[in-house]
């Protein structure tokens, strides 16, 4: 009998409650047995207070500047979208491309659509590019080439019918000289 | 000789057979069996290897993407999260890195994988309680659009 009076009086105050919603009730601060439909199935979700949360960010991004300003970090990876795809790419590393670009060999070139920079403490994610005041990714074009001779073929059985085509791509390689990063993070 | 009929006697003969024969045994040097000796053979190995290479070619896209599927979705359940979960929040976050930079990063950056993980779960937060509070609660801060113009 008294589990049921308690189920009883929880299901009368959570009607009362949605049906009322009177801030005299959130104030006396009700408590509520725990049953299975006392509270909602999914977990309850609390988000940290906002302004302690922009101190906080304003700390990392300070930190980060520093960190950048004074050159603390090791080897730079970056996130580059080039000729359609997206590469991640260091220094010193070599890129193949199924495609012609206009600049000749030797030529050095920047890449600006940068998608993310990381270090080893820290990565900048962009939203969804960083700013070209904020990384420089700079390349060499060393090789423009044919690809090896693909052969594209359609071939029906017992119906005479046969095409073989070769297709040759043209490629391109580029060395990535250097990824710079300037500390002028907001 | 009469000169009338000496263009009679002359008719064209193939003198390149060997060749043709060879260009076509080359692909096939690498087979089992007799199908890398003998021509009858290998013709038709040789056909059903070039169709096969098209096919893969275009099939190769579909397999790669499925991989890198697999691989985020091993690497987000490491750190709490669903395949779907974390896709969505981060395009809704405006990240647009492919699913083959993700699985890249996956591996060989984990640091920045968990961070993009973090973010990805505090949208879906901010995302449930927007759904859920009515409005009355405070906009999160990760679900701020960044707008171009």
């Amino acid at each position: 009998p008294s589990q049921i009076a308690l189920k009883s009086g929880a299901s009368v105050t959570q009607t009362s409650l949605a049906h009322t919603s009177c801030p005299a009730f959130h104030s006396l601060a009700i408590i509520i047995a725990k049953t299975s439909l006392s509270s909602p199935p999914w977990p309850e979700v609390k988000l940290p207070d906002p302004i302690e949360e922009a101190k906080y960010h304003a700390e990392v991004v300070q930190k980060v500047n520093e960190m950048i300003a004074t050159g603390q970090y090791g080897r730079l990876f970056a996130v580059v979208h080039f000729a359609s795809k997206q590469w991640k790419v260091t220094s010193e590393d070599l890129i193949l491309m199924e495609n012609k670009l206009p600049a000749e060999c030797g030529d050095r070139i920047r890449l600006e659509k940068v998608l993310m920079v990381g270090a080893d403490d820290f990565t900048l994610i962009g939203r969804p590019l960083l700013g070209k005041d904020l990384v420089r990714v700079e390349a060499t074009v060393i090789e423009k080439t044919e690809s090896w001779p693909k052969i594209n073929m359609k071939f029906w059985k017992r119906h005479n019918y046969q095409k073989k085509k070769i297709i040759v791509q043209p490629q391109t390689v580029l060395r990535i000289n250097t990824i710079e990063i300037v500390p002028c993070l907001s | 000789m009469v000169l009338l009929s000496l263009p009679c006697w002359l008719r064209s003969r193939l003198t390149d057979r060997f060749w043709r024969v060879q260009a076509v045994l080359k692909h096939a040097r690498h087979f089992r069996g007799r199908k890398n000796r003998c021509f009858k053979l290998a013709i038709r190995s040789v056909q059903r290897a070039f169709v096969k290479t098209t096919k893969a070619r275009r099939k190769k896209k579909s397999f790669m993407r499925e991989l890198w599927i697999t691989r985020i979705e091993a690497a987000s359940l490491e750190h709490g999260l669903k395949y779907p979960a974390f896709i969505g929040n981060l395009l809704k976050c405006q990240v647009d890195l492919n699913r083959k930079m993700l699985a890249d990063l996956a591996i060989y950056e984990p640091k920045t994988f968990k961070s993009l993980a973090a973010l990805a779960q505090r949208r879906r937060q901010e995302g449930f309680l927007a759904a859920l509070g009515d409005g009355k609660e405070p906009e999160g801060i990760f679900s701020r659009t960044v707008h171009h113009y």
